[in-house]
């Protein structure tokens, strides 16, 4: 039973890369966190997408982001899905950043009453198994 | 924007078929699909050799694997001329009313039998992919559950949101349910303002009584003409008056505000399509996942002013023979969600109250019903798709 516990608790389910966010996830291991510009629209797109939503062009580049934002909804999430047993409750934050997209992550650090609309947050890391990383984010103070 | 291809009223539903919910029904989607094809030859004199035309959803609990019309199709004894899955979620079982109508009026077939089941309680065989399996639920962001958490606390930061508005609407629905012999029988207990207020975070500021409950479940309507209706003597029958539907509204913003939504298209439309005004509608059926999804989109399509829903909902009767009479067998809050055919509820009590048959629940003197979908979690703009249709009995 213990064991089977174990295997439940490793189940948190670790991102399979694709052609089009392979550079994306390869950034993330180090740390940076890249989005997609279309040059012909002047804009930049989250999640990655193998052709731009502006234009329909696959002329994307890939850009790091300053990793900046501001909260601009957030839910304290309680009830366990599967790989996220231990971590309940936590606060899950939709953030817009200074790029101008929308990016939904954890919101660590932050207690759900003192995440407060409006406030600056920025990037970080979680570890997860096999050297992968997913994208957080923390006050920015 | 485009016409009414419904404009002359010559299609029409002439029958309904519903499984009471349950939550082990101990059956499979495609025997609940054989139980609702066996209600509707029943009620129409049909048999099976008659039907040319199906359309259906992708159960949850059994499309692991890609040909399952087919094998549906067969297990039912059904040759197809016209076979037609539509996977635009809480929206299909209105899309494959829609589409059958297109299909009968290009004359490819003369009857559609359009039903849709589904058997969580069975393992659960469906995959997520793309976004929502690589940038979506390794953040935590898990679901329905935590979208819509999102959406009921961006909704308060915008507006205010007053919780006892929602509470008003989980009681009218769940005076329904109670009143819905085929209703979730956990559910068909009557509940007050105050229990939903105490109901439990699941997704703070959402509550565990704004949410649905997954059962197994089955229901389905037999679309055809109006021409073809009147040779076989049919009696009653439900004609459809307008339809519009919306996916991926608003695609090239990647800040949208999330009460920009489908619904502010398809809503209008669909009610100038077929001559009405908000305070025309009898009776309102929205699909309903979350509450907040309720008061949405009485805002957007119309009902009241933005950021006043909770207000109106205050001031308005939701009950049958109120003034505006909403989910009136419960929705799927109050009666269960039967996975991906669970929309089908709520199209299936519109069609029951237009012929008149919900009993204890009917409402007075109804002519006409708005019938609403909602289909897949996006990544936080609202939803996918959006889709409206009017009926009039």
């Amino acid at each position: 039973m213990a064991q089977q516990n174990m295997a439940q608790e490793q189940m948190r389910p670790v991102p399979v890369p694709t052609r089009t966010s392979t550079p994306f996830w390869d950034a993330a291991k180090r740390g940076k966190f890249l989005l997609q510009y279309d040059p012909a629209a002047k804009k930049y797109q989250f999640f990655p997408r193998p052709v731009s939503i502006y234009s329909g062009s696959d002329k994307l580049e890939w850009r790091e982001a300053s990793g900046r934002g501001v909260l601009v909804a957030r839910t304290n999430v309680q009830v366990p899905h599967r790989g996220f047993e231990k971590l309940v409750p936590f606060v899950l934050a939709a953030v817009n950043l200074e790029e101008g997209v929308r990016v939904v992550a954890r919101l660590i650090g932050v207690p759900y009453d003192q995440a407060k609309h409006g406030m600056k947050v920025r990037i970080c890391w979680e570890e997860l198994s096999d050297g992968a990383r997913m994208f957080a984010f923390e006050p920015d103070r | 924007m485009a016409s009414n291809f419904l404009s002359s009223k010559d299609i029409v539903i002439i029958a309904y078929g519903e499984v009471k919910n349950e939550l082990r029904s101990g059956k499979t989607a495609t025997e609940l699909t054989a139980d609702v094809m066996v209600q509707l030859l029943a009620k129409t004199g049909l048999t099976n050799r008659e039907i040319d035309g199906f359309a259906l959803t992708l159960p949850l609990s059994e499309t692991g694997f890609a040909w399952y019309s087919n094998v549906l199709v067969d297990n039912l004894g059904i040759q197809a001329r016209w076979l037609q899955i539509t996977d635009i979620g809480g929206c299909s079982i209105l899309g494959n009313i829609a589409r059958a109508a297109a299909a009968l009026k290009c004359g490819m077939i003369e009857f559609a039998f359009c039903i849709h089941a589904d058997a969580p309680s069975r393992p659960h065989v469906a995959e997520y992919f793309n976004y929502r399996s690589e940038f979506q639920e390794p953040t935590g962001f898990q679901g329905p559950l935590i979208a819509f958490g999102l959406l009921t606390d961006a909704y308060d930061q915008k507006y205010g949101l007053k919780p006892e508005a929602l509470g008003r609407l989980a009681v009218a629905q769940r005076n329904g349910a109670v009143a819905n012999e085929n209703a979730l029988d956990k559910l068909r207990k009557p509940i007050t303002v105050d229990d939903y207020l105490n109901s439990r975070m699941v997704s703070e500021p959402m509550r565990l009584l704004d949410c649905v409950m997954r059962c197994d479940g089955a229901n389905g309507v037999v679309v055809t003409t109006l021409e073809r209706a009147r040779a076989m003597g049919v009696k009653k029958m439900v004609r459809l008056a307008s339809y519009s539907e919306i996916t991926n509204f608003d695609p090239a913003n990647s800040t949208p505000d999330a009460f920009e939504t489908g619904f502010q298209v398809v809503g209008p439309d669909a009610l100038n399509k077929a001559g009405l005004s908000p305070r025309d509608v009898d009776m309102f059926h929205p699909y309903d996942d979350f509450l907040i999804a309720l008061l949405l989109k009485l805002e957007q399509i119309g009902f009241c002013k933005r950021g006043e829903g909770s207000d109106f909902v205050l001031s308005t009767d939701f009950s049958p023979t109120g003034d505006l009479p909403i989910n009136t067998g419960g929705g799927q809050i109050s009666a269960g969600q039967a996975g991906l055919a669970g929309g089908g509820t709520n199209v299936v009590e519109a069609v029951r109250q237009l012929m008149g048959e919900a009993g204890s629940r009917q409402v007075p003197n109804v002519k006409n019903a708005l019938v609403t979908g909602i289909g897949v979690v996006t990544y936080f703009r609202n939803w996918g798709s959006s889709v409206a249709m009017v009926m009039e009995a």
